[in-house]
């Protein structure tokens, strides 16, 4: 009798132990019911995984639960090379983080894909009210806003000052014509054919590189890379058929090599001139050294003299997740974080926290009392581009979009489309994509 | 030994208790087969979990749209998926199969050939473990470092332009022109992958007996007609192996290319796994990754099998 009943229990074991640990393994982890004793515990997953950037957010978060009994908040980060891929995991395993920080290319599709709540009325007044038009345009979908704008990314024109004199160019140029002559005027190179310094830096280093750049251009010539509808691309205009026409000039002329590596190129002073985002300031300071004095910034020139200027804009949000037990909560550590002032200069944690890391918030008041005294003079282009800067459209599929503008643009850098084949087949190719029924 | 005082009536509630000996052994058999099921239980619940489960979601998705975000949230679409991978307009066909064919072959070819002529070199030298070993070295690196420094001898002014420019040559794009991005990166993976196939290769020719050589080289045969005629038929097999292999390698590879081009410039370099990898991970378009992850098996398979009935069928006429 023993035996059987002994049998049965190693049975019951057996199956036991391994649906224990799939349980465990499974379950959520515990996110508390916010009594005393048992403060609810919202999880923030961002893409501040090292350095810097991690002590500015973790110094926030731990003032936070310093002063916080009720709430606290945990602080999870990926690189960002993971962030979307880790959104998709955690969210399809049921483990979304409460608050989410995307990138704001990414908000069409979170949002197509039910990931980002929408903001309750009174954050999105506070939103629209606080932020740059180009910020709260990164932000939000059909005029709905998703999240608090962090840090804003404008576009300008980096110039390396000492090869403009060595090649006597006045100073940086205003419009395209002057960038044509200054790019071709500054441009060296060997008996072989290999670039020693290049004009205008067009690089097919990435997605956002080449694309950025283009866009850049591409509203400063007066146009935007997608309809105002957000249903196709509005590429393939005058505007667009310009920008085309400039690019293609450059590398056909030879002042534009779009094989070099521009990050390393222009710290290494083998780039006159290159259109890039103002994070890069913070990078280039410690890897040029003193001779960072020599680079300076100007707004993205312009087809004419006396266009209205305008560049690309992007940035990240942070958003609440709808998946998350307690949005009022996140809501509010979101307010206390991006909205609420502190300090001797009255301005909000999180543009601290981007001035800190050499980057910008779309709220320009904050920006002014931060950079108003002592900060790098070439911020401040990109502080101006604020107020007529363009948002990077953040359409569902917007990412395959852009995906496919850079190959088309890299096909026409490198010979295998011509102009017009460019801007016809990515209105086709891009049309296509943001049309398709989700 | 039988009891012959016992009565006849009590055995027979005995033989009720206690099984005959067929019962025994089918209870045996049934027992043994249970714990031979025991210890397959964890070979079969892997395979089962990390094999079978991820075709049947693979194979569900293709024919579904999903965002890749909420599992409640996959649409049935029926063949959509495919049609839309090789509608007008879709790069899935060309430039990126036909990339990723070319890939595959142009490895293979040079592999080959590569890995051929060096371990027929390595069989008549000295120290033949020290060079395989040499030539194995990139097989036991971790692919970004290979593509890195690759990357780095072929950009514009780098090591691969240095040395053109010393023989009074022009230099050249390799990566940025899309005219020779593709044959620079098969280059760079052939060079990667002739470790291993000169191992095979080797073992394959050490199994080749020595007194076929001295019958021929007796019958007055070169070493041309030596190697065309005895050592390339008797290698066959280890031929075929290295072959499938590394076409198979070849048509999947994804790391390589990510590293040195991101598919390149323009969709030079695409090749069928950077863009599923793409529509899944970056586009979040679960579906169409899937589809395309099914088409490419279909041409593995199909691509396979002609590589085995051409080797097979040329085994039979030799």
């Amino acid at each position: 009798m023993t035996r059987p009943a002994r049998g049965l229990n190693r049975r019951h074991f057996a199956l036991a132990l391994p649906s224990t640990l799939l349980t465990a393994g499974c379950a959520a982890p515990h996110r508390g019911t916010g009594r005393p004793g048992d403060p609810i515990v919202l999880t923030l997953l961002s893409h501040y995984s090292s350095g810097a950037l991690k002590k500015a957010l973790q110094d926030p978060v731990d003032e936070w639960n310093a002063t916080h009994d009720r709430v606290k908040v945990r602080n999870v980060a990926v690189e960002f090379t993971d962030l979307l891929t880790t959104f998709m995991v955690r969210q399809a395993a049921g483990q979304g983080a409460d608050i989410i920080q995307p990138y704001c290319l990414w908000t069409g599709q979170l949002v197509r894909a039910g990931v980002l709540r929408p903001a309750p009325p009174e954050h999105a007044e506070e939103i629209r009210r606080g932020y740059s038009a180009a910020a709260v345009g990164a932000a939000s979908v059909e005029n709905r806003v998703y999240g608090y704008p962090t840090e804003a990314q404008t576009y300008a024109l980096y110039y390396n000052a000492r090869l403009l004199r060595a090649a006597g160019v006045g100073g940086p140029p205003r419009t395209w014509p002057e960038l044509e002559a200054a790019a071709h005027r500054t441009t060296r190179r060997d008996r072989y054919g290999n670039t020693l310094v290049q004009g205008f830096g067009l690089s097919v280093y990435d997605d956002s590189t080449t694309v950025g750049q283009t866009l850049a251009l591409l509203n400063a010539a007066g146009g935007t890379f997608v309809s105002p509808d957000g249903r196709g691309t509005a590429i393939d205009s005058p505007a667009g058929r310009s920008v085309f026409e400039l690019e293609h000039r450059l590398v056909t002329g030879g002042a534009s090599a779009p094989g070099v590596n521009v990050y390393q190129a222009f710290p290494s002073g083998r780039v006159a001139m290159v259109i890039s985002a103002g994070w890069w300031t913070g990078s280039l300071k410690p890897l040029m050294g003193a001779d960072y004095r020599e680079v300076g910034v100007v707004p993205v020139p312009v087809p004419r003299a006396g266009d209205r200027p305008a560049t690309l804009s992007t940035g990240f949000l942070l958003g609440v997740n709808t998946a998350s037990e307690h949005p009022r909560e996140a809501w509010e550590f979101l307010r206390w974080l991006n909205a609420e002032r502190t300090g001797a200069r009255g301005v909000t944690r999180m543009s601290a926290l981007q001035v800190s890391v050499g980057s910008l918030t779309g709220r320009a008041d904050d920006m002014r009392a931060l950079l108003g005294r002592g900060g790098d003079p070439n911020l401040r282009p990109f502080l101006d581009a604020l107020a007529y800067a363009v948002p990077e459209p953040n359409v569902p599929g917007a990412q395959r979009a852009k995906t496919l503008l850079r190959a088309n643009i890299e096909a026409l850098w490198t010979g295998q489309q011509s102009v017009g084949e460019a801007l016809r087949t990515t209105r086709r190719q891009v049309d296509q994509e943001v049309a398709r029924p989700w | 030994m039988v009891n012959t005082l016992a009565p006849e009536r009590a055995e027979r509630p005995a033989s009720r208790l206690r099984p005959s000996g067929p019962v025994l052994a089918a209870r045996a058999r049934r027992r043994q087969t249970v714990v031979g099921y025991l210890f397959l239980a964890p070979a079969l619940l892997f395979f089962a979990v990390f094999l079978v489960l991820p075709l049947g979601f693979a194979l569900l998705l293709s024919v579904s749209r999903w965002t890749g975000f909420d599992l409640g949230d996959i649409r049935p679409v029926g063949t959509d998926n495919f049609t839309a991978l090789f509608a007008a307009g879709s790069t899935f066909l060309t430039p990126v199969l036909t990339n990723t064919v070319l890939f595959a072959l142009g490895t293979v070819v040079i592999a080959l050939a590569g890995s051929v002529l060096v371990a027929t070199c390595i069989d008549r030298l000295r120290f033949q473990g020290l060079w395989r070993t040499l030539y194995f070295l990139p097989m036991v690196t971790t692919v970004v470092a290979v593509g890195n420094v690759w990357k780095y001898m072929y950009e514009p002014g780098g090591l691969v332009d240095g040395v053109l420019n010393a023989l009074g040559l022009g230099s050249v794009a390799f990566l940025q022109d899309p005219h020779t991005a593709l044959p620079a990166v098969v280059v760079v993976q052939a060079w990667a992958s002739v470790g291993s196939a000169v191992l095979v290769l080797t073992a394959g020719l050490k199994s080749i007996p020595r007194s076929y050589h001295e019958a021929a080289a007796l019958d007055g045969a070169g070493p041309v007609t030596v190697f065309l005629r005895i050592t390339l038929p008797l290698l066959r097999p280890s031929l075929l192996f290295v072959c499938v292999t590394q076409f198979l390698t070849g048509l999947q590879s994804f790391a390589l290319i990510t590293v040195m081009t991101k598919g390149g410039p323009g969709d030079a370099t695409a090749v069928a796994a950077l863009e599923m990898y793409r529509q899944a991970f970056s586009y979040g378009d679960w579906g169409t990754a899937s589809a395309a992850a099914f088409v490419l098996f279909v041409v593995v398979l199909v691509i396979t099998l002609v590589q085995l009935w051409v080797f097979r069928r040329k085994g039979e006429d030799a």
